[in-house]
């Protein structure tokens, strides 16, 4: 499967929406696998430094209780999170099977804010960048808890989101 | 109590029957689910998630371990937060183990939570695990078989657990087979609620049941309890019309085949299923009634010998003697048998009285010339029967005398039929293999009287000559086959007088029981 990612902004969202919760079990999986891969990297791949990520525990009662723009602000706070830390471990990798794999989920996350995009669920002006305690983020240490982090947050917020987006609702019924 | 206080109480009833129900079926099916785990999961304490906010765990303490639920203390601490105690309930076991449970009623899912377990302060089991990962859902309900109408299918539906969010995350596993059978296949489908299972044999019943799992992409868990199987019957095969049409051809063409052959076989057929059984009553009633005087005259000496049922190779000859009637000649179709019959003047007053009148009919036969030069010289040197190589101790005579209808009576009016069959001979038989012999025998009418004497009435060779009046006839009768050669008569130069009858025998005596130079006598 492959999404057309457009760098340029403004761009009309797709017509039909992606609610096939196949594309999504796809990114997980290469999380996963990439996270798996990693594991077992010697000092931790050399990457170094603190990483922000965002709280991935989902507890359904209080997030029911949130409407779809707070779930997908939720979300796209925690995808921009993610993005930036990848970004980081890009640059501080050496090893060309490791840049691939991070290279790999990079794009995963670009592919699903279009998959967002197709939902109806714009982009929202990100909140300033949480600050190191919020109870909204957590920091880590390593490459392997950053990816093992990643994977929750698709797992667990981002599949909410898209499995009950309006959008897919509506072409159930 | 007034109606409102009614209702209410059977409101009341009925919600406390209802949670009751509930209650023990609930009860029912955590028993299930703790004995799966107990089976599943080798770490402890063993967790399970039924829905999306509940947590369940447990742990098996042995009977010389078990204490109070106030002995034990559950913690659990989620990632990043503060820790917990959970409640614990004791429950007995099996064996006279207890379980030990903690339920949690909120839960936060894609996220580590740490569980440890103390008694009395002592760290007894630790775990780390993802709630979203231990997930054991109900069985799936109303499990239905209905027909797709095409042969060998069946088309399972059910309803899937109601799970918010994970409907398109969980897989079942179909299990299906012949009722009674304890062989079956297994078929996986995901994210749906029905499945046509294929290849199934016509008009057969089918038992099916049925489980689910989350299908560990997004959640995980435990394979469910099965649910109850299902049984029906897949819908009965169609004759193939083509299949139909060709056996009844080929049918129709073997059977045909078959009718043709019986057809052209059908004598040989008749013939080996109901061979015509020869009736010889009406041949041989003469030699039945010389068998019967012959049995009369001797005094139970044939079945002192042994020698005479016993003996095969010898065959015993019998001479069979009759009284030449020296009356008017006898029309022509008055003709002795084969074995013929001489008829005597001399006993003519006794063998009249044993003479059956049913010798009438008797039919003519070829008659056989004997050499005259031979029959003289018997008769004028005639060897006493005694010395006669063919008489022999064991051998039996029969000497026939038949009534003398001389011209009266129309011998012609003699019916076969109503001619006793005479003698039978002698040893080493059985009369009814005597009598097939005799099959060959005929019967003629017109005789005159016929005598019988049996050889064994004179056991020492001293069989009465006849005299000049007899012409006889010996026959040997082997018991296979009758040998007949006429013998002369006392009276050979009265031959051209009387009428004498030979017949043509089929048998003879063989050479080596005719004396050297002894002709052969005829029978008239």
């Amino acid at each position: 499967m492959c999404v057309c990612v457009c760098p340029r902004a403004g761009l009309p969202s797709p017509v039909r929406p992606i609610c096939d919760p196949r594309v999504l079990d796809r990114f997980i999986m290469e999380a996963r696998d990439t996270e798996t891969a990693l594991r077992g990297c010697k000092a931790g791949c050399g990457v170094t430094g603190t990483f922000v990520v965002p709280l991935t525990n989902v507890d359904f009662v209080v997030w029911e209780t949130k409407d779809t723009e707070e779930q997908a602000l939720e979300v796209q706070s925690g995808m921009s999170l993610f993005g930036q830390a990848l970004g980081a471990v890009r640059e501080s990798v050496s090893r060309v099977a490791v840049q691939i794999l991070i290279d790999n989920n990079k794009s995963n996350i670009h592919s699903l804010g279009q998959v967002l995009r197709s939902l109806h669920i714009q982009d929202l002006p990100l909140p300033p960048a949480p600050a190191v305690g919020d109870l909204v983020t957590r920091k880590v240490s390593s490459l392997s808890e950053l990816l093992h982090v990643h994977t929750n947050f698709l797992r667990g917020k981002v599949r909410l989101l898209l499995t009950n987006a309006p959008a897919c609702q509506q072409n159930s019924t | 109590m007034t109606n409102d206080n009614l209702n209410k109480l059977l409101v009341f009833c009925v919600l406390f029957c209802a949670q009751k129900t509930s209650i023990v079926h609930g009860a029912q099916a955590l028993e299930t689910k703790v004995a799966l785990l107990l089976h599943a999961e080798p770490e402890n304490p063993k967790c399970f998630a039924e829905g999306m906010s509940d947590l369940t765990c447990f742990w098996e303490e042995d009977e010389e371990r078990t204490g109070s639920a106030d002995q034990y203390s559950f913690i659990y601490t989620y990632q990043n937060e503060n820790s917990s105690e959970c409640s614990i309930t004791a429950l007995p076991a099996a064996g006279g183990k207890r379980l030990y449970f903690c339920r949690l009623s909120q839960t936060q899912l894609f996220v580590p939570l740490d569980i440890r377990v103390f008694r009395d302060d002592l760290l007894i089991h630790n775990r780390s695990l993802f709630i979203e990962l231990v997930f054991l859902l109900d069985p799936p309900a109303n499990l239905t078989l209905t027909s797709t109408g095409t042969q060998g299918q069946l088309k399972a539906s059910w309803l899937p657990p109601s799970l918010k969010y994970m409907g398109d995350s969980m897989m079942y596993e179909v299990s299906y087979a012949m009722a009674g059978s304890h062989i079956g296949k297994v078929e996986e489908v995901q994210a749906s609620s029905e499945l046509i299972l294929r290849g199934l044999q016509s008009g057969t019943k089918y038992k099916v049941r049925i489980r689910v799992k989350l299908d560990g992409i997004s959640y995980s868990g435990y394979w469910s309890a099965w649910t109850d199987p299902v049984l029906m019957e897949t819908m009965p095969g169609d004759l193939d019309p083509l299949i139909v049409s060709l056996s009844l051809i080929i049918s129709l063409v073997l059977t045909l085949l078959s009718l043709l052959v019986l057809m052209s076989h059908r004598r040989f057929l008749l013939k080996k299923i109901w061979p015509i059984i020869p009736t010889p009553e009406s041949k041989f009633q003469v030699f039945i009634y010389i068998f019967c005087e012959w049995l009369g005259h001797s005094t139970g000496g044939l079945w002192l010998r042994p020698a005479y049922f016993y003996s095969e190779e010898f065959p015993a000859p019998l001479e069979v003697l009759s009284e030449v009637s020296l009356g008017p000649a006898l029309p022509s179709s008055a003709l002795p048998p084969k074995a013929s019959e001489a008829l005597g003047e001399e006993d003519e007053d006794e063998k009249l009285k044993r003479v059956d009148s049913a010798l009438e009919g008797w039919r003519e036969t070829p008659q056989e010339h004997w050499p005259m030069d031979q029959l003289r010289a018997i008769h004028q040197h005639p060897a006493p029967w005694t010395q006669s190589s063919l008489l022999e101790s064991h051998d039996a005579y029969v000497t026939l005398n038949a009534q003398n209808h001389s011209g009266e009576e129309l011998l012609d009016d003699i019916l076969e039929e109503t001619l006793p069959l005479q003698v039978l001979f002698a040893s080493g038989r059985t009369s009814s293999e005597s009598r097939s012999d005799l099959g060959s025998f005929q019967q003629s009418s017109g005789l005159g009287r016929l005598s019988s004497q049996s050889s064994f009435e004179y056991p020492n060779h001293t069989w009465p000559p006849k005299g000049p009046g007899y012409t006889y006839m010996a026959v040997a009768d082997s018991g296979v086959s009758m040998d007949y050669s006429p013998m002369s008569s006392s009276k050979i130069d009265d031959i051209g007088k009387g009428v004498i009858y030979t017949n043509e025998y089929k048998n003879e005596i063989p050479a080596h029981r005719r004396p050297i130079g002894t002709p052969i006598p005829f029978a008239f």
